[in-house]
């Protein structure tokens, strides 16, 4: 382009430019404002409280946060002002995180069953007991084959304890949660895009389609994201629309809440790419240079799906589709947040590529204001490490063989295999998990497992309380709660990447002991004297020295001090100071600092092109190794997939008979539904986690029941108003609760949250307050308050365990219901679960898997396949 | 504002070398996440029952038409508060300088007064047992967080806002965020009518949302039965 000459006119729009850059820039004059935190004063003695940073963990976002403690106790939780991510700001949850510890219901000794399993008979024993017998038991199992000792976690935040743990054993039988969270959407992004999620710069965008995200109640990443929502919407002034079959607190904020048929997100974002395609509104360049497909394969790819097709499917019009595909598509910069909404379906990974199309055919990757990649930090593990198990266990976290796509496991699922053989159990561990409460089938299937001491004949708990899983253990083995114990941690749950721990703030309570500890003795008690080559992988003093094996030598880290600088800090790198007149983290000069955009355009130095060769498609290889691609004669990184491209055609689902484009499948049973039948969901409060909130005394008392929500039209058509008793019917159970009519929901679906109705979790939980505590815990005085006497009802006995065949996770939000006035005879939370129905139902599930009589039959597309003999080998352990 | 127009001696707002704390709440960055009354009641201990600030919420509209309002709410720490006019026994008093409205525990003899003279029903009536602070059994209510703010520091609900809704500052000041907000932005205030010129203002709170009287912004029959738990349970 020639250089323009100045004009005046030119000269104007410099000026307006400058002027511009002049109001982005800090204000002249401004006050002393009070300080956003860092320290911390008692409200009656007025003493300045002691300080220590850690990283929150009631949930999975991993807030950067600092503890204040008083006479010896943590009184106050808040934001860590350093943390980039966080910005010196908690949550509900997150700020009620102390009460985990001081939960009066803890265990704070090892616990030994004494009557039948689940009677809630229990002897107190000390650990060289309980270490003693777990080791017998172990020992036992290691001498049949180390894969029938099992370990499942909810959350491992060990930072590689609990792998190594279970490696050090030789077993490859470990099991994780994911399937029952967000792992179909991790499906549907990796082949894509490489590991992880996506980062949207919600900040510094115009325009989001979020698809079933409730991204300012739960989510990922709640907290950090939340924040930036909020900046874009009213200093950015973004537009941002929600498609949610339910006014969640995002879709109640969003300027638009378009409700949809459950499961249908896909077929909306197929239509509004349909109408971008059609109306030559793509980014070609991006799409030509950058992906392995072109815009003409798109174009032909995208042509049936039509809004009007689309319309059918959704309920949402037509109309509405074109609208919001012209707003999107001309809009810039503009992004994509997705999350449980579309993906936890039958085929939720669908779902999800076909909404993370969207920024694809727009352009809007790795751009400020757009889709970004998730930007974390890893750290090395304590030499020496233990070697990979001999022999694979059939099913584990990240492979199941009837799902061989599923990366990231098939967890609900462990108990059909136990029971129908193809898992052998001898010793149990459970670590900072609750299937009995959290899965599918829930007591009518994992209490019915767990109950069987020939189906799993030793069942140790690694815990903190008795909640519905521990119930049924063997042995309690006290855990530490996450204020007493050391973890490494980084989360991309902002554009900045960060190192962070936990460290204790105070001493483990009673007799508990931090999880690598307990491991390290459960260890130590196997092989005392290091002969049988164990002991030598669990070489550490204590928390804080397996730390430094991870931290000490970490580039840059090292040179500000290792894990003593994360001590003090709690965070690495510290980006900037929290301006306390703007909330945001500035550099020297006052200005927010800035994010790295584009990643994927970094340039390969000469050093890094030192030996490497370029293959004919770009592909820069350098020792066997994809190191990056050439594209329009440089050398970029690239994305990191192995072709260092965006693979929009996945070739990995051809090989199993899934469609490998952007597709849409209906639910089939949603295709036959009866007038009078509607569509269970569930959902997450803003104050509650999946399950382990309910002992959370100030969480409890905003939100501790769960009314069905229902639309009124549909009360009215059943004769329900607000407060009526309802029974809930699906195909395996039953449950009898209260409704609550509201406009804020789809006619065709009822939702029941989760997070309420425990029958176990503790006093609080439970609502059985005038016990006392029973296992070393103090009393804390305000329980005498609590004033509500209702805990609601959990929904997840009646709903089936049903696996998505590409993603493996779990199909939440597909369960068919019949909702009725309740009978004489109901009674307010009555729950039942059928175990043969829910069997038969994860039988019929099966037969959509690659394997399955009906998986041809919902692809008739990929007529070519030549059928599942033909993938075994590769559906094999990789 | 000029000296004619002040009412009660106490009045601060506009009086040279005074400070004049207020809080701004930007409802329209209100997102109901809660943060601010779970900090709150970890400042202080609170109790169950009670509640120093709490986020009520209203959902209006048709489907598929429906949006969700919060109104956080607190002490508005008036300029002329009723509470210290009504309080027997000088209990309750105003900070000359900052205009933080405070209650003395030790000279409160619990009768109620102030929670009845509160248009704001911002009062409340500590219960017999807490967690570690020994005051109870007297009245007790939002402080703006005056050990925080002598501190240089904002109030505990501000501090965690993760919207950034809550904005506090000294009003007095020309320069500071929260006179920006208010002097380049519409501003509401609750029960206007009853001339206790508050000091919390809102951003974006619609009159027809925010005048519901004492129990603003609460579902009506949730309210309604959990009253009835609230009161059984506090023998009311």
């Amino acid at each position: 382009m020639d250089m323009p000459k100045v004009t005046r006119r030119t000269f104007l729009k410099v000026s307006a430019a400058a002027g511009g850059a002049a109001a982005a820039a800090p204000r002249l004059l401004q006050a002393m404002e009070n300080e956003l935190g860092g320290r911390d004063y008692g409200p009656v003695t007025m003493a300045q409280r002691q300080a220590i940073p850690y990283t929150c963990h009631v949930c999975n976002i991993q807030d950067g946060a600092i503890a204040y403690v008083e006479n010896g106790r943590i009184v106050k939780l808040e934001g860590n002002p350093e943390h980039v991510s966080t910005r010196g700001r908690l949550c509900a949850k997150g700020n009620a995180g102390m009460w985990y510890t001081y939960n009066p219901d803890r265990v704070l000794y090892p616990l030994k069953r004494v009557g039948a399993r689940g009677e809630g008979k229990w002897k107190r024993i000390t650990w060289e007991e309980a270490l003693t017998e777990v080791a017998q038991r172990l020992d036992a199992a290691l001498k049949e084959d180390p894969n029938t000792i099992m370990l499942k976690w909810g959350r491992d935040r060990t930072g590689g304890a609990l792998i190594r743990f279970m490696h050090t054993l030789g077993s490859d039988n470990t099991m994780n949660h994911t399937s029952v969270c967000e792992s179909s959407k991790k499906v549907g992004l990796e082949p894509t895009w490489g590991p992880d999620i996506e980062t949207p710069d919600f900040s510094k965008t115009k325009y989001v389609l979020n698809f079933g995200s409730n991204v300012l109640e739960a989510s990922y990443f709640h907290n950090p994201l939340s924040q930036r929502v909020t900046e874009g919407r009213i200093d950015n002034h973004m537009k941002i629309v929600t498609f949610d079959v339910r006014l969640s607190n995002t879709a109640g904020y969003s300027d638009e809440w378009i409700p949809v048929f459950p499961g249908t997100d896909g077929a909306v974002a197929l239509a509004i790419g349909h109408v971008i395609l059609r109306d030559d509104l793509q980014d070609s360049e991006f799409i030509n240079t950058w992906t392995n497909v072109t815009v003409e394969e798109l174009k032909e790819h995208y042509k049936s799906f039509t809004p009007e097709w689309a319309e059918k499917i959704s309920g949402v019009p037509a109309a509405t589709i074109e609208r919001l595909a012209h707003e999107f598509a001309t809009t810039k910069p503009a992004t994509v947040f997705t999350y449980r909404g579309p993906a936890k379906h039958l085929y939720g990974s669908y779902n999800e590529k076909a909404c993370m199309m969207l920024p694809i055919l727009t352009g809007n990757v790795e751009k400020a204001g757009g889709y970004c990649l998730p930007r974390g930090m890893g750290w090395p593990q304590p030499n020496p490490k233990p070697p990979k198990p001999a022999k694979h266990a059939y099913a584990n976290h990240h492979h199941h063989p009837l799902f061989p796509l599923a990366s990231h496991g098939v967890s609900h699922l462990t108990p059909f295999d136990i029971f129908e053989g193809r898992t052998k159990v001898n010793v149990y561990f459970t670590y900072m998990d609750n299937p009995v409460y959290t899965n599918p089938g829930a007591q009518a299937v994992w209490g019915q497992l767990f109950k069987d001491e020939k189906l799993i004949p030793f069942f140790v708990s690694i815990s903190t309380v008795i909640g519905e899983e521990t119930a049924y253990a063997d042995i309690i083995l006290p855990d530490c709660m996450f204020l007493e114990r050391w973890e490494p941690e980084s989360m991309p749950n902002s554009l900045w990447p960060w190192l962070g721990i936990r460290q204790p703030i105070i001493a483990p309570l009673g007799e508990t002991r931090e999880t690598r500890v307990i491991l390290r003795d459960i260890i130590h008690k196997l092989d005392p004297d290091g002969s049988r080559g164990m002991k030598q992988y669990w070489n550490f003093k204590d928390g804080e020295d397996y730390m430094r094996q991870h931290f000490d030598n970490i580039p840059g880290l090292k040179d500000v001090g290792g894990l003593d600088f994360l001590k003090k800090k709690g965070v690495w790198p510290i980006y900037g100071k929290l301006d306390s007149r703007t909330g945001k983290v500035v550099d020297k000069t006052g200005r927010e600092i800035k994010a790295e955009y584009e990643l994927y355009k970094k340039e390969l130095s000469d050093s890094d092109m030192m030996g490497a060769t370029i293959e004919p498609n770009g592909l820069i290889v350098k020792n066997g190794k994809a190191i990056g691609i050439r594209r329009n004669g440089k050398n970029y990184v690239g994305f990191p997939t192995p072709n260092r491209l965006l693979n929009v055609r996945v070739d990995e689902w051809a090989k199993y008979g899934f469609n490998p484009m952007p597709t849409f499948k209906r639910v089939p049973w949603h295709e036959t539904m009866k007038d009078d039948e509607l569509v269970l969901t569930t959902y997450k409060f803003n104050v509650h986690v999946q399950s382990r909130t309910a002992s959370v005394k100030w969480l409890a008392e905003i939100v501790h029941n769960n009314p069905m929500w229902i639309n009124p039209e549909t009360a009215k058509k059943i004769g329900v108003k607000t407060g009526d008793l309802v029974r809930v019917e699906s195909k395996v159970g039953y449950l009898v609760t209260k409704a609550y009519v509201t406009e804020g929901i789809h006619p065709k679906v009822v939702a029941i949250a989760t997070g309420c109705g425990h029958w176990e979790y503790g006093r609080l939980a439970t609502l059985k307050l005038n016990e006392k505590p029973q296992f070393g815990g103090t009393e804390d005085p305000d329980l005498k308050n609590v004033w509500w006497d209702d805990k609601g009802v959990h929904p997840n006995i009646i709903i089936p365990a049903i696996a998505d065949p590409i993603g493996g996770s779990q199909a939440w939000y597909d369960t068919v219901v019949r909702v009725t006035k309740a009978g004489p005879n109901d009674k307010y939370g009555d729950v039942f679960g059928d175990f043969q129905k829910h069997l038969e139902a994860y039988r019929e599930g099966l037969r959509f898997t690659y394997k399955g009589d009906l998986h041809r039959k919902m692809h008739p597309e990929m007529a070519h396949w030549p059928g599942p003999e033909q993938s075994q080998d590769q559906g094999q352990h990789s | 504002m000029s000296e004619e127009l002040r009412v009660s001696s106490i009045e601060t707002r506009g009086v040279p070398g005074k400070r004049r704390y207020a809080m701004v709440i930007d409802t329209r960055r209100c997102i109901g996440c809660m943060a601010c009354q779970v900090a709150c009641k970890a400042e202080y201990d609170t109790p169950l029952g009670v509640n120093r600030t709490w986020v009520p919420y209203k959902v209006t509209g048709k489907y598929p038409n429906v949006k969700k309002h919060f109104l956080p709410r607190l002490c508005n720490h008036c300029d002329d508060p009723p509470c210290v006019r009504n309080c027997p026994v000088e209990a309750t008093f105003k900070v000359d300088d900052g205009g933080f409205v405070l209650q003395r525990y030790e000279r409160c003899i619990g009768c109620r007064s102030c929670m009845a003279a509160c248009p704001y029903n911002a009062r409340f009536m500590l219960p017999s047992h807490r967690t570690y602070t020994p005051i109870t059994n007297v009245v007790d209510k939002c402080t703006f967080c005056f050990h925080r703010v002598t501190q240089n520091l904002v109030p505990a609900c501000v501090q965690t806002c993760v919207g950034r809704a809550r904005v506090f500052g000294d009003l007095n000041d020309p320069n500071s965020e929260v006179s920006y907000l208010v002097a380049h932005n519409p501003t509401q205030v609750l029960r206007p009518e009853q001339g206790t010129k508050p000091h919390v203002f809102y951003i974006g709170a619609d009159r027809n949302h925010t005048e519901y009287g004492r129990d603003a912004y609460r579902r009506i029959e949730v309210m309604e039965s959990e009253h009835a738990a609230w009161k059984k349970h506090f023998d009311l």
